[in-house]
């Protein structure tokens, strides 16, 4: 645990953004994400709720993810402007057993490339959430419908999950962070410039020393 | 405080043990992981509605000599041809006994009418009319025009108060739904906004008192006669409406109300702890990320309902209570946490303890204590320069 060297460790600080309709399952997404658990239970979100993550990247790089699970019914109270800033990246969710929710997939991504940019005018990566796979009914294919579809909203991939089973909700995560790293272009942030969160010095500090090295 | 009720929740004991076997696992776990653990759920200790000494959901617990005299106080200006509106302000404010507590929110509220004699009347029309209202336009939730916000209603009334075993039968839910999308259709400039689903609770909740004795959390409906279930959901509808005509502005498109509160109660607080406030701005914590919650679910999602009745006791006795008084509870609460705030090293921790707020112990005592410092800053502050303005 002890020796890691402050210098020897890149640390990352992301804001990622999880919206879509209400009741798609974006606060089970993220429990089951960051605390390993699944319940019926969780109450509707209000304006915005917010998690951290911590990753063990590689043994040379800690990413901490901010995870802001936006209400679904926010773009109503029209203030997503004000929660997606400095974001770096995104999940769009829509739950496969209503196919309104998936409808209202585009409008979102059109929210989100609206009110957020890279540094470099590109648009913020994002993977979109098939989620509640563990219910869908018939079983067809829709790979290359679900591809296009992506290609053609600016989605870098998409995902079936499913928070209640656990199902490729880590793996859509670690694609994720895989894009965001990769925008990063191996900066830590402390190197790059201020289109995000700024990390506190002591933090930095106690959490090297502690070690993620 | 040993709490009473936790015998009959083996609904939290359940939880409690999938808590207690999830924190040993954390307990392996790094140390930078520590912040991971936002607190999912506040934790199951307690019920969440019933606790000793608190009347405002659990049973009768034995009173004492000064809740007797107080109770007598209520009972004697209840009793007179004429209600003293102003007099039951005055008395409310510091809390209502449950015994007399349905009837004293209606008539603050101005459902029910000071006039004696002309009660029973008001009530039989205002539900007669309700219920005419379900037989006019209940139907049409499944039509085009409608069906949004049905559907709507329908995902969020079962994962209101979802850990009370009373709001998951289905004919509670029914009734929700009903009270919900009536409200909805006929306020089209708002519609239905989530939140206002949690607004019915706390009425809800007092009126059927007004039918049983024993604790409510696990109270089966159905052994309530039909016709006391009925006038319990028209009941909770005029006085959710009533509740709701005075912050419309609230729930109008972009929420202009809650916009404003909340750049209110940043503006306020600046001026009653400066430091907290700089302290939040020196990490880049913005006031709309936690407080349009408390604006928009009236601080119900961080206190125990117990607490959100209490609460409500003294904002229909003060005047403007939900759209004026309701700041000044916010500030007062935001400051509560000071120490905890500052201690507070960077962003993250700064949002998960605001999104999360250590309040499951809270009851009655915690709550007039708010109260009170809220007084104080409503009349501190209410004549300073810069002042809020309405």
């Amino acid at each position: 645990m002890a020796g890691g060297s402050v210098f020897e460790c890149k640390e990352y600080l992301f804001k990622v953004l999880v919206i879509g309709e209400l009741g798609v399952g974006k606060t089970s997404i993220i429990k089951r994400y960051v605390h390993q658990l699944f319940s019926q239970h969780y109450r509707a979100t209000i304006g915005v709720d917010f998690a951290l993550k911590v990753i063990n990247w590689d043994s040379k790089t800690l990413v901490r993810l901010q995870l802001w699970d936006i209400a679904g019914q926010e773009r109503f109270g029209n203030m997503t402007r004000v929660y997606y800033k400095e974001a770096v990246g995104a999940f769009v969710v829509f739950d496969v057993t209503r196919g309104s929710t998936f409808e209202a997939v585009s409008k979102w991504k059109h929210d989100l490339d609206s009110k957020v940019k890279l540094a470099n005018g590109n648009p913020i990566p994002s993977v979109l959430l098939a989620n509640k796979c563990d219910q869908k009914k018939e079983s067809s294919n829709n790979t290359a419908l679900m591809d296009n579809f992506c290609k053609e909203t600016g989605f870098l991939g998409w995902f079936e999950t499913s928070a209640k089973d656990n199902i490729n909700v880590d793996e859509a995560a670690r694609f994720l962070v895989e894009n965001i790293l990769a925008n990063d272009k191996g900066l830590p942030y402390e190197e790059s410039n201020g289109d995000r969160i700024k990390l506190d010095q002591e933090t930095v500090a106690a959490e090297s020393k502690s070690g993620c090295c | 405080k040993p709490s009473k009720g936790c015998e009959h929740f083996s609904l939290y004991r359940r939880r409690l043990n999938k808590n207690a076997l999830f924190r040993a696992n954390a307990a392996g776990e790094h140390a930078a992981l520590h912040r991971q653990r936002s607190l999912p759920h506040r934790p199951p200790l307690i019920p969440l509605v019933a606790r000793m000494a608190d009347q405002n959901t659990s049973g009768t617990p034995a009173m004492t000599e000064r809740e007797a005299s107080r109770l007598d106080k209520f009972k004697q200006l209840l009793a007179g041809p004429n209600t003293d509106l102003e007099e039951l302000r005055k008395l409310s404010w510091s809390g209502i006994p449950r015994q007399v507590r349905p009837i004293t929110w209606k008539l603050l509220s101005g459902y029910l009418p000071a006039n004696a004699e002309r009660r029973e009347s008001v009530l039989q029309r205002k539900r007669q009319e309700y219920f005419g209202f379900i037989q006019q336009y209940y139907d049409s939730r499944n039509d085009e025009h409608h069906q949004d916000t049905y559907r709507q209603i329908h995902i969020d009334i079962p994962r209101t108060n979802p850990l009370i075993p009373l709001f998951q039968q289905a004919s509670v839910q029914e009734i929700f739904e009903r009270i919900l999308f009536i409200w909805a259709i006929r306020h089209p400039a708002s519609g239905y906004v989530q939140g206002i689903n949690d607004l019915v609770t706390p009425f809800f909740v007092v009126y059927v008192f007004e039918y049983i004795e024993e604790e409510v959390e696990n109270f089966d409906v159905s052994s309530l006669q039909e016709e006391a279930l009925r006038n319990i959901e028209a009941d909770s509808f005029w006085c959710m409406s009533k509740l709701l005509d005075g912050i419309q502005d609230n729930y109008t498109f972009a929420q202009p109300g809650i916009q404003r509160k909340v750049k209110a109660l940043e503006e306020l607080v600046s001026r009653i702890d400066e430091s907290v406030h700089r302290h939040m701005q020196q990490y880049e914590v913005e006031y709309l990320q936690f407080a349009f919650r408390w604006m928009n679910n009236l601080l119900m999602r961080e206190l125990p309902l117990r607490c959100t009745i209490r609460l409500w006791d003294t904002y229909q006795a003060e005047p403007e209570g939900f759209s004026h008084f309701h700041l000044y509870v916010c500030a007062a609460f935001l400051v509560r946490w000071r120490k905890e705030i500052l201690e507070e090293r960077d962003f993250q921790g700064l949002m998960i303890l605001l999104q999360n707020l250590p309040t499951m112990h809270w009851g009655n005592e915690e709550v007039s204590v708010l109260l009170a410092e809220a007084y104080r800053l409503k009349f501190a502050f209410a004549d300073a320069p810069n002042h809020y303005k309405r």
